[in-house]
């Protein structure tokens, strides 16, 4: 639910500067939505990466199998490109609230009269035991680039460890083992991976359908560190076992890319994100933040989930529709969705907040779990494997309309 | 040449049908007014089958994300797919649908391939 209040900045004028620091999901469709409301001008995206913006999930399952190309993953349409100027590459180290803009490494600064962070979130890492073994490290699964190191190289034969629990983990694991990797051993952190998040009965039917696919778990205890060695990996636990790999993978988290602005004006969360209203707004006038980099009103209430990619995608509307005085799309049901193997998990709702898990129907051995959150006896929220009709309806039955959000 | 594909009792209204005896597979659509439309079962951008979409005003929107294809012709609407797919032209004689089917090459998403 949105939390109510004003509308909280005045929005830009049409020949200002908006500058958006990010070039993922959350920075491409603030632009692509500033020009839709009719924004004219100039925008520009500076971006961390030396590639133009394109879409993440797909580094995990088909990127990752090699099914789908960079180029299948550009954001941008190349039949209608976004006018805006993109500098990638940029390696922005402070932000000023007055005057306004960015600081760079190589000692420019990007004016502005709006500025969007959507710098995204990096991947957690673990401590490594012996941390200046450069010749080694684990793989991450953030960028394209860990992706494109992972996708080069051949699994036949080898051992595959991955550290995490979450979908990220879970689809790793499932396309190392559709690659060939001689064992896959997946360290959850829970007995059945997700359960605390999705339920035991999602948790189960994951770790039954990856076991079937000759997955192992390890004991539900968390990782707590990694030994790399050109020989290979341990991971340890935190119950004294150990995972020993020829190929780690750490898949257990993201923290938001805001280093760069600590010690700066805006105010951040423990764990680095930019805190903002439920409009994208800072405090600091002219200074937004979208998608897993900021932490909305809402996210840190616990009410709406973070790290999602539909909630990148709203958030870049809401502030996309603020910046330019258009009326803003109201911020949908969460929703997520993950592929694995056969598989296609969708959940939509406020899952966090229910107290109730009900299997409405199916099973996972039969590919067709449905299931049902309630709390206090209401429905807040659905899961299904391969029940896209009934996710699809689900989602659209509790869509919020713009005008339900004028008259509440 | 047309094609039956199924008939107008197997279709429940609002929703699509998809046909797999096609290839690549198409989908069937009765709207709440009754009228029958047929386009490839596959969104352009990823695999997904449009089958299983939400039919409102005439459009599909796409069971995984939030693109709608117009059924009378393929045409999409916003991201996260930019093609628009093939519109096949359907008919109903005697309580059967028939379709007629695109010539055009088929837009089907990244990796995913005519079997």
């Amino acid at each position: 639910m949105m939390t109510s209040g004003s509308a909280p900045q005045l929005s830009l004028d049409p020949d200002d500067r908006l500058l958006i620091i990010g070039a993922g999901l959350a920075g491409y469709h603030t632009a692509r939505g500033a020009r839709l409301n009719g924004h004219q001008g100039q925008i520009t995206i500076l971006g961390a990466e030396h590639r133009l913006a394109y879409d993440r999930p797909a580094l995990s399952k088909a990127y990752l199998t090699g099914a789908v190309s960079e180029d299948d993953l550009a954001l941008d349409d190349p039949d209608q490109p976004l006018d805006a100027q993109w500098v990638p590459g940029a390696d922005v180290i402070a932000l000023s609230a007055v005057p306004l803009g960015v600081h760079t490494l190589t000692g420019e600064f990007w004016a502005a009269d709006a500025v969007v962070i959507a710098t995204g979130a990096g991947a957690r890492t673990l401590p490594q035991t012996n941390p200046d073994d450069e010749v080694a490290r684990p793989y991450l699964l953030r960028s394209m680039d860990d992706a494109a190191a992972l996708r080069a190289t051949c699994l036949q034969g080898l051992g595959v460890a991955v550290v995490g629990g979450g979908f990220l983990a879970l689809e790793a694991a499932a396309t190392c083992t559709q690659r060939g990797a001689e064992s896959v051993t997946v360290i959850a952190g829970e007995q059945h991976p997700g359960a605390t998040r999705l339920g035991t009965p999602v948790g189960r039917a994951l770790r039954s359908v990856h076991e079937a696919h000759g997955v192992r778990f390890a004991s539900a205890a968390r990782a707590v560190s990694v030994t790399s060695t050109t020989a290979g990996h341990t991971v340890h636990l935190a119950d004294g076992s150990a995972v020993a790999a020829d190929v780690a993978i750490l898949a257990c988290g993201a923290v938001p890319a805001t280093g760069w602005l600590q010690g700066g004006p805006l105010h951040l969360s423990p764990a680095g994100a930019v805190l903002c209203d439920d409009f994208g707004a800072t405090g600091i006038a002219g200074v937004w933040a979208a998608g897993d980099c900021a932490e909305w009103a809402s996210q840190s209430k616990g009410l709406r989930p973070v790290g999602h990619w539909q909630e990148a995608l709203e958030q870049a509307a809401v502030v996309a529709a603020h910046l330019t005085g258009a009326e803003p799309q109201p911020m949908q049901e969460p929703y997520f969705w993950s592929d694995q193997y056969d598989l296609r998990l969708q959940g939509a709702g406020r899952i966090a907040a229910a107290d109730e898990v009900r299997v409405l129907e199916g099973s996972a051995e039969t590919g067709d779990l449905l299931i049902s959150y309630l709390r206090g006896g209401t429905e807040v929220g659905i899961l299904g494997f391969n029940r896209l009709r009934e996710v699809k309806r689900w989602r659209k039955q509790h869509q919020i309309r713009k005008a339900q959000t004028v008259a509440a | 040449m047309s094609l039956r594909v199924c008939s107008i009792d197997d279709l429940t209204p609002g929703e699509g049908l998809r046909i797999d005896a096609v290839s690549p597979p198409i989908a069937v659509f009765l709207t709440e007014d009754g009228e029958v439309y047929c386009l490839d079962d596959t969104c352009s951008h990823q695999d997904a089958s449009l089958a299983s979409g939400w039919v409102e005003d005439c459009r599909v929107e796409c069971p995984l994300h939030e693109s709608t294809f117009h059924l009378a012709t393929g045409q999409v609407d916003q991201p996260p797919a930019k093609r628009s797919v093939r519109a096949h032209q359907a008919q109903v004689l005697d309580g059967e649908v028939y379709v007629e089917l695109s010539t055009a090459e088929p837009v089907l998403p990244p990796g995913v391939r005519v079997p």
